[in-house]
């Protein structure tokens, strides 16, 4: 077990190395790095010094050597816009998009699994169709698309609820559900799909035929076989949590890390970008590190460790 | 003139296949009328997709108040809304076809490649493979196109990768599976050169697998460069999208809904034909994938 | 006249490390085998499963480079897998594996695979492809009609006749069957291995017959030797062989043939099957041996001719270089 998580770990760290040695590629390709980090119209004796500092004239390893260290050390270079530290800039952010990022998991979750379990369990049932369906609906049906018409029904025609903006708890209400709405039905697919796979197991027959009651056959037997592969994919809802957050903040102009990440990119403001790259790498590392730790948990054959018979 | 007679065949008659349940007709029908306007859209669409008309700007779709001249309703400018969209189709499903193809290649070919060196090559494939799932692709996809800004070849390119690393993982299985005690050992020690055990033998294997996973990626692709384009960031103006219609038509989201409501619909009903087609023919051609 | 195959000396070694902080362990699969193979003979290889043989199958055809010794065929050096040489020499030997349905591809027909090495070796032109292709199936006993089904379209003893049908298109001098009847029913086995020896007789082909089961390699064999734990404990004719074997697990494995009539005397062995990763010291064998003696846990034993007969086998109470003792304890080589 001990040994599953230093290598996990270890694959977690050299990943976090690669996104910074692609960041950097990427920032050597695309043109001087210190006048882009600077900006266009910074003067050139500021460029100059941020060269200096950065020792930009030196061979392309060292660099890659200062640019790992500045990344360590919390210096992620300047907003273009309004010049303060980016890391500051996408700090204050980060708030706003856990409000809607949270709630949102909790609505995949406590929405998307009971689902998906109700009707594995129920197979064939007008419960099952259903879930099928609207958990085809949240595949193809694009994020802002769902968002707007949310939009469309509730604000505009119905008047129930604000449009945009961040004003009170009740503008966070449309941009959580399309959030989690999508993510619940693809997670609802999912664990329809684990549970059907394990209730066809010949130890469900087994447990059933010795007498059993079903409901105990499905808490105790089902239920935790069918947890593992759907905790795998914990980690996979997180990343399209932070995809989606991009979108959704952006129809509902909720001023969140995503929102920031657009306008950044729609101005070149490479530093911003590059922060949240390295923030969002950096969390997405940490939930595979955390599923990783609960699959090790779960699933006992990791669990007794690597025992193998003589 | 009695002819020679035919050598008989002694082999059991192929039975009838079923056929497709009739959502997935309804899906090939759907993906065949936006093949046919995405080919046809010059001579189909009744306006240039940036003509003007000033004096009908926001006019509501027929059935609504509006007029046969234009049937879908126009947009703030004037622009005939079905012109746009026609073209929209074009453009969204080119750039679809084309990331879905150069994905395909790029990850099999790398898939092939770790298959067959092993060792250095291999590793270096599955780092890779593991950088691209270690970050959503969207927020990969913004970063690289801050960095080098905006074109549509730069957004083809990068679309296709988005999905590469499944060619490239059902590549790599089913070529090391085929090497160490199948038909690909088998064929090596008759003495067949790589491009002829790949080519001719493992490749038409994988290709039924290889093109479900296609189509399984086509309807993301398009999602996602609709994403893009809704934010401002993948298609570009004069150009046009459906995502990029939807993001123009936010503004007037309560004034003239129908202008982002045609391209959004579009958008739900391609991605879901295409979705039900590659599940059908998942579940025909493959049943050992999930 | 030299031997068509000569190997001397050949080692294979593998390496595993378990897990990615693991040790790496060397598991050494073959460990100094020689042997020959004459031109239109046939030599049968016998051992347990994981004794070495299949990868001594694969290094005699250069599949894989050894890690010391050397192939020699027809009198030159096998060139490095995976070379244009390599690959043209093919042409003069042929594997025939375990499974047939594996072996062939799926999709294509079975007379297209048939005719696929007269491709590769550009030989002959189409039409008379078609015509060869007739002639082998014909050959292996399956008929021109065959051609067009395809391989899950066949019975299993049908497979193996269109495998081994591939395999003499090019008209080999060498044939290397690595358990080709293993998969199939008892029925169908002796059909096949009957196949071999009558194709032998045709076309001269040398076979080196890898197997587990000692009576099928005893029927299609000149000679027979066997295997334990990566090196050749028994060298002979097979009716020798079968009748008096040298070696304590030669003995052991004729003795496990059921013989209607033959009383008791069923030698057990004792121990587990052996680990190649875990490799005893001394005679890889001693664990095992009811009769092994000291010398046998701290000597490797050479394969030399015995004092007497002259049979080759490794061992030293065989050799008369011990007195048979009672059987000792493991020893382990050292890591």
């Amino acid at each position: 077990m001990l040994r599953y998580l230093a290598t996990r770990l270890l694959r977690a760290a050299l990943t976090i190395a690669m996104v910074v040695t692609f960041a950097f590629v990427v920032l050597r390709l695309s043109g001087d790095p210190a006048q882009i980090i600077m900006g266009a119209d910074a003067p050139p004796e500021a460029v100059d010094a941020f060269r200096a500092a950065w020792g930009l004239d030196q061979p392309v390893w060292m660099q890659y050597f200062h640019y790992f260290g500045a990344i360590l050390s919390g210096d992620l270079g300047r907003s273009m816009r309004d010049g303060r530290d980016a890391i500051v800039l996408v700090a204050e952010r980060i708030p706003a998009t856990l409000a809607l990022t949270i709630p949102a998991l909790a609505i995949k979750i406590g929405l998307g699994i009971p689902a998906g379990i109700y009707a594995a369990l129920h197979r064939n049932s007008w419960v099952d169709r259903l879930v099928m369906v609207v958990a085809v609906a949240g595949f193809t049906v694009p994020s802002f698309v769902l968002g707007l018409i949310l939009v469309l029904v509730f604000a505009v025609q119905l008047g129930w609820l604000p449009s945009g903006g961040q004003e009170s708890w009740r503008h966070a209400i449309l941009p959580v559900i399309t959030l989690g709405l999508g993510g619940a039905a693809v997670l609802a697919r999912f664990t329809r799909s684990a549970m059907l796979e394990v209730l066809g197991q010949p130890y469900i027959r087994t447990a059933s035929a010795k007498g059993v009651p079903w409901r105990a056959v499905v808490t105790r037997h089902a239920l935790p076989n069918a947890a593992i592969p759907t905790v795998t994919i914990i980690g996979f809802m997180v990343g399209s949590l932070i995809a989606g957050a991009v979108v959704v903040e952006s129809v509902f102009s909720w001023p969140g890390v995503g929102r920031l990440l657009v306008v950044a990119v729609g101005n070149r403001d490479l530093a911003v970008v590059q922060c949240i790259l390295l923030l969002v790498a950096a969390t997405m590392v940490m939930a595979n590190l955390v599923v990783d730790l609960l699959y090790g948990l779960l699933d006992p054959r990791l669990r007794a460790g690597a025992r193998k018979a003589a | 003139m009695p002819e020679a007679p035919h050598p008989v065949a002694i082999a059991p008659p192929r039975r009838r296949v079923a056929g497709p349940p009739p959502l997935v007709v309804f899906g090939i029908v759907w993906l065949a009328l936006m093949l046919l306007v995405a080919i046809l859209a010059d001579v189909l669409s009744p306006y240039a997709y940036t003509a003007l008309d000033l004096r009908n700007r926001l006019s509501p779709p027929v059935g609504f108040g509006g007029t046969w001249l234009h049937p879908l309703g126009t947009d703030e400018l004037g622009r005939d809304v079905l012109s746009r969209l026609i073209y929209s189709i074009r453009t969204s499903l080119l750039i679809a076809f084309g990331a879905t193809i150069i994905g395909a290649v790029v990850g099999t070919a790398l898939g092939f490649l770790a298959a067959h060196f092993r060792g250095l090559v291999e590793q270096a494939v599955l780092a890779l493979v593991d950088f691209s799932a270690s970050l959503p692709f969207l927020i990969l996809a913004l970063a690289v196109l801050a960095f080098f800004g905006n074109s549509t070849v730069l957004l083809v390119c990068l679309l296709g990768l988005h999905a590469w690393e499944r060619y490239a993982r059902i590549a790599r299985g089913l070529a090391l599976a085929a090497g160490m005690q199948g038909y690909a050992a088998a064929v090596r020690g008759l003495g067949a050169s790589p491009w002829r055990i790949y080519g001719r033998h493992v490749l038409p294997n994988i290709a039924s697998t290889l093109i479900v996973s296609m189509t399984l990626a086509f309807p993301e692709i398009i999602l996602l460069e609709s994403g893009l384009s809704f934010l401002g960031l993948g298609v570009q103006p004069p150009n046009t999208s459906l995502g990029s219609m939807v993001g123009y038509g936010r503004e007037y989201l309560t004034r003239a809904p129908w202008i982002l409501l045609a391209p959004a619909i579009t958008i739900v009903l391609t991605t879901l034909s295409v979705s039900l087609i590659g599940d059908w023919l998942r579940d025909r051609l493959d049943p050992t994938l999930r | 006249m030299t031997a068509l195959l000569e190997a001397a000396g050949l080692v294979r070694r593998y390496f595993t490390r378990r897990g990615l902080l693991g040790r790496v362990t060397e598991v050494r699969a073959v460990d100094g085998v020689s042997l020959r193979v004459e031109r239109g003979r046939t030599l049968g290889l016998v051992g347990e499963s994981g004794c070495g043989k299949s990868t001594t199958g694969r290094l005699v055809l250069g599949m894989e480079m050894p890690d010391a010794g050397e192939v020699r065929f027809d009198g030159a050096p096998m060139p490095p897998p995976g070379t244009a040489a390599w690959r043209a020499s093919r042409a003069r030997m042929q594997m025939v594996f375990q499974d047939p349905l594996g072996a062939l591809d799926r999709r294509l027909p079975v007379g297209a695979q048939v005719a696929e090495p007269l491709e590769i070796h550009r030989i002959g032109t189409p039409a008379k492809r078609t015509a060869r292709v007739e002639d082998l199936l014909r050959s292996v006993g399956l008929r021109p009609d065959h051609a067009a089904r395809y391989p899950h379209e066949l019975s299993g003893g049908q497979r193996q006749r269109a495998v081994l049908a591939r395999a003499l298109a090019t008209s080999p001098d060498l044939l290397v069957c690595d358990e080709p009847i293993s998969a199939l029913d008892v029925s169908i086995q002796a059909q096949v291995m009957n196949l071999l020896v009558d194709l032998q007789e045709r076309t001269g082909t040398a076979v080196l017959f890898i197997s587990h089961d000692l009576r099928a390699v005893r029927q299609v064999s000149h000679r027979v030797a066997v295997m334990y734990l990566g090196r050749i404990v028994e060298k002979g004719e097979p009716d020798a062989v079968l009748h008096d074997p040298a070696h304590p697990y030669a003995q052991a494995l004729v003795s496990a043939i059921p013989h209607p009539g033959r009383a008791g005397r069923r030698v057990v062995l004792g121990g587990d099957p052996p680990n190649p990763a875990d490799r005893p010291s001394g005679c890889a064998f001693h664990p095992r041996c009811s009769i092994a003696v000291g010398m046998c846990t701290r000597v490797v034993p050479e394969l030399k001719p015995r004092p007497g007969d002259g049979r080759l086998v490794a061992c030293h109470v065989a050799q008369g270089e011990v007195a048979p003792g009672t059987g000792v304890a493991e020893v382990k080589e050292a890591a």
